[in-house]
């Protein structure tokens, strides 16, 4: 009895409890609406036409809004000593939150904001654009007529394949070319002329190597592999990435990895690519020349080495990575966000001082104009011909596979057309993903074939089959109707043929007088379906 | 019999326990109002799993701490509370995962998706967008001043036609220069930060009804139509503008002809993951090599690392050995230093310009091995520098192993007349493998799964010619899939991701049901002796 009793006791309690914590969660939803009532009396200090108060403000009033933003180690001090300033001259409070690297802000970012525990604006790197937008976690900003004081490649960057632009840019980075002013005192204008310098210094016992490749070969050489001709991926006439155009099996890339090839096998260049290899090498000077980007000016400026930074041989282009503020769609201040990018950061003034201590090229043209640092500026020519870093997502298929590609050219694994052709082939692979080779008949009969769609080209019951004659088969079970249906490859609609046998072309039509079996028969020669009904 | 006796004392020794009783039900009641608050406050956002999740380990507590007869396992509720949070709960969610398309391009749910694309507008064609300024009265309401195509202004109100009032009309004061009047009568001018502010100011309808005017960016207002209207019926939305319906196919708002919308969303996909796993070819890659390599790679560090780790347990065991302490200290150091840090040393000695170990080769015999582009010599150095890792951990516990084993049976076969030899395969090592049998498994496991000394030393490299996925010659399975997983078209792919993670964990599992087998029998061994 007394156990049911002090059981009921609980209970009571808990009830009493629970009501409680009710009440408890009604009043923060009500507590934000409250303050911004308050404040608009309050004249703002940006108005030039606005009178201030007569009434000497003794108490600063509590800010009309705020927003959250996260920063990078480099960035939070700079931010929160803006915070101050922004608040009294707007009221609006910036709450920033340091996340450590740059690079360590995308997964929480992933994981917070559809949890709806973002920040409102976030710091990112352009090459996340895919990714993001793809899952909704970005949202447009309009810079306007402010555009034009950017770089232009750093609003590229930013900018999607649908031409939006999802990012305030306030920094560029990409790969410099470093040569050892002591060895050398003309920097080469080609990249043979790389080799001929390092082949008389190591001939006179200055040095072990011309150059050395310091980091995953792909990116960390892509200077060379441009300047052949070499490219990623092809893009549209509207500047828009082209996933299905992959360059890494280009005429001009496996030119490039062959030249590497014989720099390393004429011990011009060490097969491994190893970033602290290359570095280490350069600091010692043990090689003339190295490419590096802007991360590594602190360790070569103390490594003491004699050192100038200027622009790649034979025109070659590094990728341009451009760092930038992006909003996040499930902020609840998207507009607020929009103002505070597009007037308060958008500005000299600010990007002058997210400039000083950043050691990086800014993105802003006034203050890019007067770069002080040699390096930086050395940075910056080089990158002039930059292109940017693909942002679409298919990009994360392509690192490993061009990596391995040249490492095993470098290696003498394979021979340059050989690896490069498997890492196309590779890449190609991932992008299709899992279905590749499907050959699928999407459309209105779908539901009645197994499928819990119609006009699905993933659908693996109406896959067609190969018959021993190279024609694609599938029978399908039908009642009598109308239907509709194209032919699709890889299990996407990214590659699909009409009726006229063309890319992208008019549907199939299929009448049924009454319920069949229908076999559709497909010519990969042709691109043409027959249909026979039995 | 003990415990038996010892609950009889304390009924008699002590008085009916009313204050402990009282105090108990106090945390029991705090706990619960913790737990209901915390409950709430997930189910407002939305989590229900989690919410349930937590609100069954909850009621379990409460039942453990309540009654009598599950009273005596209190001192473990915490810890298995917490294992069901930490453990089970990761373990069920991960089985879900891996029946969605949960991953980059599909993050968030089919509401959230519906909701973002629901709040897309589009300017119709005879549509006008306008510049804006916003005024706001006392009593909170909104007025836009609206600057046209041709430079005319506007004043909006919500549910007033638009009007065009020169200067002194409808109480619109002076115009500055950018043609913005400096008041309105009853209403303030706001700077674009504080109009901006209120979150609100993007869903006020200006204007009259259907020819309405909403703020979309800091410079743009305009007669805004919804671009999206999701149809329940057909589980599509359609396009407001072109008639096109977008049908949720897979997660993804497509047309008949392959246009989609974005954000994707989270769906379940149903045993698409595994299939795409077993089928596709392009998927499987070098899977055999890999696997191969994976089972070579636990096998040879296990009997390796237990070898050498023994080697020296034995020799320390001779009382006699001189220096025994300050040796055997020093050999564990190894087992001290993070393996983080240990690996990434081993990586810089074993550098092929600048390593230690490469330098000093070099200079004794003029050639090192390729210890990161040869295939071979890549196996040989993981293998070489999992050794130095777990040496240390063998030795431990064969010392204390075989302190157990009894001194007289060794000496019983000596005077048997057994070589030194025969004592240690005849009596030492089965004796020892009872004691040690199930932490070999637990080594062998942790092996082939041992994600980090692969990724840390050289991320599986150096990669494999003419293979359809990238993978490297020192890729073990972990590593090979944690690459397919994160590097795809779509990059980051949870729910694949997942789904392997559950085909490795059915590998691993009939291992170790296998060897659980063979220590059966060890122990067998142990019992005939």
């Amino acid at each position: 009895m007394k156990k049911s009793l002090s059981i009921l006791l609980t209970l009571l309690v808990l009830l009493s409890m629970v009501l409680a914590a009710c009440g408890a969660t009604e009043e923060p939803a009500a507590e934000p609406t409250q303050p911004p009532a308050e404040p608009t009396a309050v004249p703002a200090t940006a108005e030039p036409t606005e009178v201030p108060p007569t009434t000497a403000p003794t108490e600063p009033p509590a800010p009309v809004a705020s927003l959250k933003i996260w920063a990078d180690d480099t960035r939070t001090p700079i931010l929160n000593a803006l915070a101050e300033d922004f608040l009294t001259q707007y009221n609006v409070e910036l709450v920033v939150e340091d996340l450590g690297r740059v690079q360590d802000i995308r997964t929480p970012m992933i994981t917070a904001a559809p949890a709806g525990e973002g920040p409102d604006i976030f710091i990112g790197v352009h090459d996340w654009l895919g990714a993001m937008i793809e899952s909704g976690l970005v949202t447009p900003i309009d810079l306007g007529a402010k555009a034009d004081e950017f770089v232009p490649l750093s609003l590229e960057a930013f900018t999607y394949t649908d031409g939006q632009l999802y990012g305030v840019p306030y920094a560029t980075e990409n790969l410099g070319f470093f040569y050892n002013t002591d060895l050398v005192s003309e920097p080469p204008a080609t990249w043979d002329e790389v080799l001929e310098i390092g082949r008389d210094l190591q001939v006179a016992g200055t040095v072990q190597y011309a150059i050395a490749i310091a980091g995953d070969p792909g990116y960390n050489s892509l200077p060379m592999q441009t300047a052949f001709g070499g490219y990623v991926f092809g893009q549209d006439e509207n500047g828009a990435w082209n996933p299905s155009d992959i360059g890494l099996n280009s005429e001009g890339m496996i030119e490039a990895v062959t030249w590497m090839k014989g720099a390393v096998d004429e011990g011009l260049m060490p097969d491994t690519t190893d970033y602290e290899t290359g570095h280490q090498l350069f600091e010692t000077g043990q090689i003339p020349f190295l490419m590096a980007g802007p991360w590594a000016l602190d360790r070569i400026r103390a490594s003491g080495v004699p050192y100038a930074v200027t622009v790649f041989p034979d025109d070659g282009a590094p990728f341009l990575g451009v760092q930038g503020f992006m909003i996040n769609a499930f902020s609840e201040n998207v507009l607020l966000a929009q103002t505070f990018l597009t007037e308060y950061v958008a500005t000299e003034e600010f990007m002058q001082q997210i400039y000083e201590t950043g050691l990086r090229p800014s993105a802003f043209k006034s203050v890019l104009a007067e770069t002080a640092d040699p390096d930086l500026a050395g940075m910056g020519e080089a990158g002039a011909n930059a292109v940017p870093m693909p942002n679409i997502p298919e990009m994360g298929s392509v690192w490993s596979a061009w990596n391995n590609g040249i490492t095993l050219a470098l290696t003498g694994e394979q021979t340059p057309e050989e690896s490069m052709n498997d890492a196309a082939q590779q890449v190609s692979d991932l992008i299709l993903g899992a279905l590749a080779g499907m050959v699928n008949l999407p459309g209105s009969y779908q539901d009645q074939a197994g499928c819990g769609n119609q006009w699905d080209p993933a659908c693996k019951a109406t896959a067609m089959e190969q018959g021993d004659d190279g024609l694609y088969r599938l029978t399908v079970q039908l009642t009598a109707g109308d239907y509709e249906y194209k032919v699709a490859l890889d299990g996407s609609w990214a590659v699909n043929y009409g009726s006229d046998g063309a890319l992208d072309g008019p549907n199939y039509t299929l009448s049924l007088a009454s319920d069949s079996e229908v076999t559709f028969v497909y010519d990969p020669e042709s691109h043409l379906v027959t249909t026979e009904t039995g | 019999m003990a415990t038996v006796t010892l609950q009889n004392a304390r009924k008699v020794g002590r008085p009916s326990p009313v204050l402990p009783r009282l105090f108990r039900l106090a945390i029991v009641v705090a706990m619960d109002s913790l737990v209901v608050w915390f409950l709430l406050k997930l189910a407002a956002l939305g989590y229900y799993p989690f919410a349930a999740a937590i609100g069954i380990i909850a009621l379990f507590v409460n039942v453990v701490l309540l009654r009598k007869e599950t009273y005596p396992i209190r001192w473990m509720v915490v810890g298995l509370a917490l294992m069901a949070l930490f453990v089970i709960y990761p373990i069920i969610f991960t089985v879900w995962v891996a029946f969605t398309n949960y991953g980059e391009g599909h993050l968030i749910t089919k509401e959230q998706a519906i909701d973002q694309l629901s709040k897309q507008t589009y300017l119709p064609p005879e549509g006008k967008a306008y510049a804006w300024t916003a005024f706001k009265s006392p009593e909170g309401e909104y007025a836009l001043w609206l600057i046209g195509e041709g430079g005319n202004g506007y004043l909006a109100r919500p549910g007033e036609p638009l009007a065009q009032p020169q200067p002194g009309e409808l109480g619109v004061g002076e115009l500055d220069a950018s043609g913005i009047p400096q008041e309105i009568e009853g209403y303030e001018r706001l700077n674009a930060f504080l109009a901006a502010a209120d979150s609100n100011l993007t869903q006020v309808m200006f204007g009259e009804e259907g020819n309405t005017i909403q703020v979309r960016s800091p410079r743009e207002a305009a007669e805004l139509l919804p671009l999206y209207v999701y149809d329940r019926q057909q589980d599509a939305m359609i396009d407001q503008q072109t008639g096109l319906v977008y049908i949720n196919l897979r997660g993804t708002f497509t047309t008949s002809s392959g246009q989609s919308l974005r954000p994707g969303f989270m769906e379940s996909i149903g045993l698409d993951n595994f299939e795409n796993f077993f089928i596709s070819p392009a998927l499987r890659g070098p899977l055999v090599q890999l696997v191969t390599w994976n089972f070579a790679f636990a096998i040879l560090s296990l009997l390796l690392n237990f070898s050498l780790g023994l080697a020296i347990a034995v020799l320390f065991n001779d009382p006699d050995f001189p220096l025994k302490k300050l040796i055997r200290s020093l050999l564990i150091i190894p087992y001290t230093v993070p393996a983080l840090i240990t690996i990434l040393i081993w990586r810089g000695m074993l550098n092929p310009e600048l390593g230690v170990i490469d330098r000093a080769l070099e200079g004794l015999f003029g050639w090192a091995p390729p210890w990161f582009t040869n295939a071979w010599w890549a196996k040989v150095a993981i293998l070489l520098v999992n050794l130095w890792l777990s040496y240390p951990y063998f030795m431990l516990i064969c010392s204390g192993a075989l302190q157990s084993i009894p001194d007289e049976l060794a000496e019983a076969a000596t005077v048997d007349g057994a070589s030194s030899w025969q004592r240690f395969w005849r009596i030492t090592l089965p004796l020892l493998l009872v004691a040690v049998g199930p932490l070999l498994i637990a080594s062998f496991i942790f092996n082939f799964n041992n994600f980090n000394l692969i990724y840390l030393f050289n991320a599986g490299g150096p990669p494999m010619a003419n293979t359809p996925t990238p993978a490297g010659h020192t890729d073990i399975l972990i590593s090979y899939v944690y690459n397919l997983a994160f590097s795809g078209s779509r990059g980051v792919d949870y729910g694949f991701a997942s789904a392997i993670t559950i085909v490795i964990f059915f590998i691993v599992a009939s291992i170790t049901l296998f060897q659980f087998r063979y220590t059966r029998m060890w122990e067998e061994v142990s019992e005939n002796v």
